[in-house]
């Protein structure tokens, strides 16, 4: 119990750190630049509300409409293209915003769709990316005996290179493919990719927003679906080669220590008479192995 | 079909028709209402455009300017509240957008924070979650006793349901909150509330940007920071106790398989034993021994209750010993001799019963010695009660 909560209490302080951290290193690095920009921005709008002969409140009113308008400007988002665009960044959890379900019954029935949705999409990619792991691990171990190595066995340092170098690709392709389609930077076009395969989503860059791609190109619009979920699968398989064992690891501690108790049982059952036990000794100590390499979680 | 190919495939259908079903639903609730919306301020556009006497330049041109200033109107985003606020939707992955690193290294940065970040809070997450978990148990197991009731073991149910009101509450502890602070209504501050602990986080919605609260009301915003994380270890604790085990299906299929392979493997050497160990939980290729396919049906089956054991959390003592008292024992045809003892042969098999009860001398078999200093917390007792019962 102890290495539990010690390890908790460990992460939580790292966190609460980490999170000091980067506020620090945030602020540094934005803050001057936000306000050099805002006021450069007040300036011109000022100057455009001399120009135009603007009243503060008449401004109000522009400025609504505008922001109001602004998730039309990327043409139809709820025609089906869209809404499966939606459906994709609600179960991914990404959740871009760029379009949002505006009428009280969408709303509600986003979070039902929630609510069974992102269970299931983190289980099938979970699974899909051990089933993944599995196969890359095979094939490494093909490639090793190819090419002539002494020691076939892949070791997990080998998957893990594997495993980042298949993330980063996956991301500089996507990064070259939305910089051409979408007119980005290379560079914004990493940063569109990052932000989208770990689900984090702010919306600053969205695909498929210029006007009606959704409606007029369906091929690119297959291919950008098609690269946010492959791309979540790669990271999937990563994090499950890498993060899924620290997640269970608090109750693989608690297993081991229940492992001991069904040791005992079956050596208490072998301590009973002869006649009432078929358990030889020596099947104990087959018993006793599985059990026992169960209880340490190998 | 192994079983876990079988399970991917399941799943990843499933998503696909999941997400088909969504877009058709999604698409029947909202699309005409976006047709309407938008003929109405295309209207209104126009109409303003008329009234203030401006061009359509002219209209585009404060347009820009409006659209610039959107993420300035909330207030200062990026002094250390904001950035805390910020970091917070990194690496959580709730990233609502309402602020985004416009300064190139505010990106490259971005990336390399939600790099560490994003692992490192999973892992606290279900870390805490699952001491969380834990203490409710313990919690619950006390409140059975202190009500007199018969059975004090924690169902899995009872846990589900105690994490689904918690969770529930959450919400409408936090639904009530904003909507008072943000002058939201009751149903779009749970709504504000429940996309933010799913880490889905559209941004339509956010907390702390009217009236510059960032900077002015430093006690709004610790709660609201207080909130976030505590809501999403309620969440996380939640997922812990009902999906992580998910999670780990393939693998746990995938070693349970390895193992019962690595138990094929010992018995090669003793020809008769191995044509009775056809282990493979898939039920592919079980040889067609056809006299010893009930045994090695009881074989399997005992295997498969011991193999079973480390799987199932709780109920673990309670399990193994109706198992192996119920079931067949071992036939006497497992008599498996001295090909799965170590090497070294002056190991003694037998022990008189009474002693200490392992098979081996402690120091042959280092992991049982362990086991000589836990049996004296056991009680044998009970189990030959039971015994006698039978």
């Amino acid at each position: 119990m102890m290495t539990q909560n010690i390890r908790t209490l460990f992460l939580i302080i790292s966190i609460i750190f980490y999170l000091l951290i980067g506020a620090a290193v945030f602020d540094a690095l934005e803050s001057d630049s936000e306000s050099s920009r805002s006021r450069a921005l007040e300036q011109k709008l000022n100057e455009l509300k001399r120009k135009y002969g603007l009243k503060e409140d008449e401004y109000r009113e522009i400025e609504r409409v505008v922001l109001q308008s602004e998730p039309h400007h990327a043409g139809r988002q709820w025609k089906f293209a869209g809404s499966f665009y939606f459906a994709i960044t609600v179960i991914t959890t990404i959740g871009y915003g760029h379009a949002v379900p505006r009428t009280n019954a969408g709303r509600a029935f986003c979070m039902v769709y929630a609510v069974l949705g992102i269970p299931l999409t983190l289980v099938m990619f979970q699974s899909l990316g051990e089933r993944i792991n599995m196969l890359v691990r095979y094939l490494l171990c093909r490639a090793k005996q190819g090419l002539g190595f002494q020691r076939t066995e892949v070791s997990m340092g080998n998957m893990v290179l594997v495993g980042f170098l298949s993330c980063s690709s996956t991301l500089c392709i996507g990064a070259a493919a939305f910089a051409h389609f979408e007119n980005w930077t290379f560079f914004n076009a990493c940063y569109y990719c990052f932000i989208t395969l770990t689900t984090i989503g702010f919306g600053d860059f969205v695909a498929l927003q210029k006007k009606d791609i959704l409606q007029n190109q369906p091929p690119y619009v297959a291919l950008s679906f098609m690269y946010i979920l492959v791309g979540l699968t790669v990271v999937g398989a990563f994090l499950n080669l890498v993060v899924l064992r620290f997640l269970t690891v608090n109750a693989d501690v608690r297993a081991a220590s229940e492992g001991e108790d069904s040791i005992k049982v079956l050596c208490f059952l072998h301590q009973m008479p002869k006649t009432s036990s078929n358990l030889t000794p020596s099947s104990f100590i087959v018993f006793h192995s599985i059990v026992q390499s169960e209880a340490v979680g190998v | 079909m192994k079983r876990q190919n079988a399970r991917t495939l399941a799943l990843i259908v499933s998503i696909l028709t999941y997400l088909v079903v969504g877009a058709a639903v999604f698409e029947s609730l909202e699309s005409k209402q976006e047709k309407t919306h938008k003929r109405k301020l295309e209207a209104r556009k126009y109409e303003l455009m008329s009234k203030f006497n401006l061009t359509k330049e002219g209209f585009e041109e404060l347009e820009l300017v409006v659209l610039h200033l959107k993420p300035h109107k909330a207030g200062v985003q990026w002094r250390f509240a904001g950035s805390f606020y910020f970091a917070i939707t990194v690496i959580t992955t709730i990233g609502y957008g309402h602020a985004a690193p416009s300064t190139d290294s505010g990106k490259v940065f971005c990336m390399f924070y939600a790099l560490l970040g994003i692992p490192l809070t999973l892992v606290m997450f279900q870390s805490l979650g699952e001491r969380i978990n834990t203490f409710v148990r313990y919690l619950l197991h006390q409140a059975k006793k202190c009500l007199g009731m018969h059975h004090t073991e924690v169902s899995m149910a009872n846990m589900v349901t105690v994490g689904f009101f918690f969770c529930v509450s959450t919400l409408c502890v936090g639904a009530v909150a904003f909507s008072h602070s943000e002058g939201w209504s009751f149903l779009h501050a749970f709504y504000y509330c429940f996309i933010t602990l799913t880490t889905i986080g559209f941004g339509d919605y956010v907390a702390l940007q009217k009236d510059n609260a960032l900077m002015n009301e430093p006690r709004y915003v610790a709660f609201c920071f207080v909130y976030i994380l505590m809501g999403l270890t309620v969440i996380g604790a939640f997922l812990n106790l009902v999906v992580l085990r998910f999670l780990t299906m393939n693998t746990e299929d995938e070693r349970r398989d390895a193992k019962q392979k690595a138990l094929l493997s010992i018995s090669k050497p003793r020809g008769e034993v191995a044509r009775l160990l056809p282990i493979q939980t898939s039920s592919s290729s079980i040889p067609a021994v056809a006299d010893n396919a009930a045994k090695a049906k009881d074989l399997k089956g005992v295997y498969t209750e011991v193999l079973h054991f480390q799987t199932i959390c709780s109920c673990l003592w309670y399990r193994s010993k109706e198992k192996l008292q119920d079931s067949s024992m071992i036939p006497q045809e497992l008599r498996i001799s001295d090909a799965y003892l170590p090497q070294n042969s002056d190991c003694p098999h037998y022990v008189e019963p009474g002693s200490t009860g392992c098979v081996c001398s402690p120091r042959q078999c280092t992991s049982i010695s362990s086991i000589t200093t836990g049996l004296q917390f056991f009680s044998p007792f009970r189990v030959f009660k039971r015994r006698s019962s039978v």
